[in-house]
């Protein structure tokens, strides 16, 4: 029962992730999200208009400063801009038509992946080759908590854990 | 003298090729003789690489104008430290530079292993050759550093002035060391496969190169993240140009081969993935050069620009057959013999690790790839910049950042999940703690508080294995407390090394979400006596600056800088203008303190009026990426140390080969 519980909440969390990342440009003015939107064509370096500190970019933050108080909105001074520059102006693919492609991948790549390799493994936990219970089979039995020189009182829960460090600090290297 | 540079490349290109036939035909013949020449013509390749630079070198550092690479990329005034660097400010002469780290690596292979390694030893010196032979083809014919011009200038153009910073000029060196160095477990990883001699001697021995060129890749890429946060003038450290992106993905790919080689080590399985690993880290790292060198993708490091590009695509080719050829064929040689006990346990979580890392190599490579689909499918030209690489890894990296808390308490083989979660109480409630302390605080940014707390919970994770296993060595050794905690370390250098990199890379993330989530800008033009502020911060314009200075006149705007009314000293933004003619730069100026950076950049001044217009940035907690960074490396340097114990057992496997010999 209990690994199929961890299972789950190892999923949940993992989709619970992947939102996140669109969360990060909520709280900035308009303004300042058409510069993250539109790349600076100065050709000086590959920055956003948010980011580039040459004339060009001062000259497209004007612009997009005027078309903003003349009553546009975002979408349409980004949509001006494309207009005018092509697609290669925006600083991400748009997320749609073939530029989902480009979004989706990554994701629909990892998660094949991933349901692959949960059964993979559980195909080879079910083959084991009989292996001993690591505790058996560790060499030397674990440290007796309450020897000279020791805390002097160790919980069940402690005693597992260091038996286990000292298990692997031997087996380390 | 550059006839002789010339020369000795020629020469190297005969010594290469013979080292390719001698050590090939000799693995075949299994004749001792021809596999020493082998190694005596790659001794002589280093020496005639070695000196050619020392060859461009001289003629940098004597003026030799009438060499079109000095002339290019150096002039009189120079500083002698960017002299030394002119070496790999352009294309030919970093291709040298390249060829020369490659035939070094290939030389200390050679001393070391050749006694160790002997089966081998032949076939390694083969697939260096090869690649040898390929940079030497570059050089000689292609990009060549010793091209006289027709007349001699006066003076050389210089280097471009943003490449004159001191970060800059070990940077490219660094990444060279991590990029080249990944073909060290390459060649060893083609010689087992080809000899089929797939026992563990081959990862034993490419571990330790593979964490060495993991080191100099991290410290190249932290180095270039700082020259572009001090020289560059933008505010920040990573702009996801194509050219970062290609020294971070076979990073990636090498930080999972770290972690998974430890299964094969253990439990022998994983060998089909490992040896693909380290493939796809050579490749990823000959695909880096492509893209550097080549200009096909637009980026802010083609400072240089050629038509080696399909020649590129063409080894490249030629490097995926043979690998991926050589990897079909023994692949029934390499099932692997053991199994997993449990899904729960280190070795699934290990997996699931390289998933997540090779994920994100693969999605870096998509994004940096995806505008060539685009155009090709399309027609469309698009850009795929810093929003799509950000959107796509942070899920990606808070899933690695979760498990990288889970996975030191999870017991290899088969662990307990009633175990594991009273395990994970107290990190836990570190984690949860860390969240209500934020949000009491005021914590509003979802991004924040998750990234913030999941790191909190690793930190807790890693904290509590130094004290567990400091608290068993003190009962099993009955040692005092700081002693035990020192000899544990010490005795276990590879463990404790990594969970330090794990700290490390901690506070880096803290570092990079304190500072992109928070960060505040302001721009101001201001008149002498004006005032601006920014967070705690008052900046009051005191007056313009001009400095003259060799080879640059520097014009900045001083400000005076008040923390909350105390004063901090001032802050001089500028910018240089060269004499040589290139264009301007910009000089920023940032108060660093641990709780955040100060950092302003002049972006206009009008002399007659007497204002200046100021950008200024307020970078929360940055400062912890260069503290992590530099925790992380040096946790990876100490897990490179020498391990008695790791020599104690490489001596009895030695020690049982020659016993099997002998039988």
């Amino acid at each position: 029962m209990r690994p199929e519980i961890l299972r789950a909440g190892t999923a949940l969390l993992a989709v619970a992730l992947i939102p996140l990342g669109a969360l990060r440009a909520a709280d900035l003015t308009p303004q300042q999200q058409i510069e993250s939107r539109l790349m600076c064509y100065c050709g000086c370096a590959n920055l956003k208009v948010r980011t580039c500190t040459c004339g060009t970019a001062d000259a497209i933050r004007e612009e997009i400063a005027g078309r903003l108080t003349r009553g546009e909105t975002p979408d349409q001074v980004v949509a001006s801009f494309v207009a005018r520059h092509g697609e290669q102006i925006l600083s991400a693919p748009t997320k749609q038509g073939f530029n989902l492609v480009a979004w989706i991948t990554p994701f629909a790549l990892i998660l094949m992946a991933g349901i692959i390799l949960v059964f993979a493994v559980r195909r080879w936990e079910g083959k084991g080759l009989g292996f001993a219970p690591s505790a058996a089979s560790a060499p030397g039995a674990p440290p007796d908590p309450s020897g000279a020189g020791g805390p002097p009182a160790l919980s069940d829960r402690e005693r597992d854990l260091m038996a286990r460090v000292e298990r692997e600090i031997r087996e380390d290297t | 003298m550059p006839d002789f540079g010339s020369f000795c490349l020629l020469l190297a290109l005969a010594t290469g090729g013979w080292a390719v036939v001698a050590s090939y035909n000799g693995w075949r013949t299994a004749s001792g003789t021809l596999i020493r020449s082998a190694e005596r013509a790659i001794y002589a390749t280093w020496g005639l690489v070695a000196l050619a630079v020392v060859t461009l070198e001289y003629c940098i550092f004597t003026d030799r104008f009438d060499l079109e690479y000095v002339a290019s990329y150096s002039n009189r005034t120079l500083d002698a430290r960017y002299k030394f660097a002119a070496l790999w400010a352009g294309q030919s002469g970093s291709i040298l530079f390249w060829l020369f780290i490659l035939v070094c690596y290939a030389a200390i292979v050679v001393v070391l292993n050749r006694r160790r390694n002997r089966p081998l030893m032949p076939l390694v010196i083969t697939t260096f050759g090869v690649v040898a032979i390929f940079f030497l083809l570059l050089v000689n014919f292609m990009s060549r550093p010793f091209v006289s011009l027709a007349f001699t200038p006066a003076d050389g153009n210089g280097m471009n002035p943003q490449l004159q910073n001191p970060f800059m000029a070990i940077h490219p060196p660094c990444l060279y060391l991590g990029y080249v160095g990944l073909t060290v477990p390459f060649a060893f990883a083609m010689a087992a496969l080809a000899t089929g001699r797939l026992n563990d001697t081959w990862f034993r021995t490419t571990r330790r190169f593979t964490i060495l060129s993991w080191f100099f890749l991290g410290t190249g890429i932290v180095l270039g993240g700082w020259w572009a946060y001090v020289e560059l003038g933008w505010g920040g450290y990573w702009a996801w140009d194509p050219v970062e992106n290609a020294s971070l993905i076979p990073w990636l790919t090498c930080t999972a081969f770290l972690h998974s080689v430890m299964i094969e080590e253990r439990k022998k399985m994983l060998r089909v993935w490992n040896l693909s690993l380290v493939i796809m880290s050579f490749l990823l790292s000959i695909l880096g050069t492509f893209i550097t060198r080549s200009g096909i993708i637009s980026s802010v490091h083609s400072f240089t620009k050629s038509d080696i590009g399909p020649l590129f695509a063409g080894f490249l080719g030629l490097c995926i057959v043979v690998s991926v050829g050589l990897l079909l064929h023994r692949l029934p040689e390499l099932r692997s013999q053991n199994r997993l006990d449990s899904f729960v346990s280190r070795e699934s979580t290990f997996l699931f690790n390289n998933l997540l890392l090779v994920g994100a190599a693969f999605a870096i490579l998509w994004g940096t790839l995806f505008p060539i689909l685009s155009e090709a499918v399309r027609g469309v030209k698009i850009t795929v910049g810093a929003p799509f690489f950000n959107e796509v890894t942070v899920p990606i990296t808070l899933a690695l950042v979760t498990l990288c808390g889970i996975c030191p308490v999870i017991a290899w083989r088969r662990a307990t999940p009633n175990k594991l979660l009273n395990k994970l109480m107290i990190p836990l409630a570190g984690m949860i703690l860390t969240t209500v302390g934020l949000l009491a605080a005021g914590m509003r940014n979802i991004f924040a508080l998750v990234s913030l707390s999941l790191t909190m919970f690793v930190v807790v994770t890693t904290i509590m294995e130094f004290v567990w296993g400091t608290r068993a060595r003190r009962t099993a050794t009955g040692e005092a407390t700081g002693r035990a905690f020192l000899s544990l370390v010490d005795r276990n250098k590879r463990r404790y090394g990594g969970f330090i990199v794990h700290l490390g890379v901690m506070l880096i993330i803290i570092g990079i979400v304190g500072s992109t989530a928070f960060r505040q800008e302001i721009v101001a033009t201001v008149a002498r006596g004006e005032s601006f502020s920014i967070g705690r911060y008052t900046l009051r314009f005191e007056d313009m600056e001009r400095r003259d200075l060799p080879n640059f006149e520097f014009q900045g705007a001083r400000l005076a800088v008040f923390d909350g009314g105390r004063p901090v000293g001032s802050l001089v933004p500028g910018q240089n203008f060269y004499r040589a003619g290139q264009d301007p730069s910009t000089e920023v100026d940032i108060h660093h303190t641990l709780r955040e950076d100060l950092y302003l950049i002049m972006i206009g001044f009008e002399p007659q009026q007497g204002r200046a217009t100021v950008k200024a940035y307020l970078n929360p907690l940055l400062n912890w990426i260069w503290i992590g960074s530099a925790i992380t490396i040096l946790g990876a340097w100490y897990a490179m140390l020498p391990d008695l114990r790791d020599r104690k057992r490489q001596a009895d496997s030695r020690l049982r080969e020659l016993e099997r010999h002998a039988a």
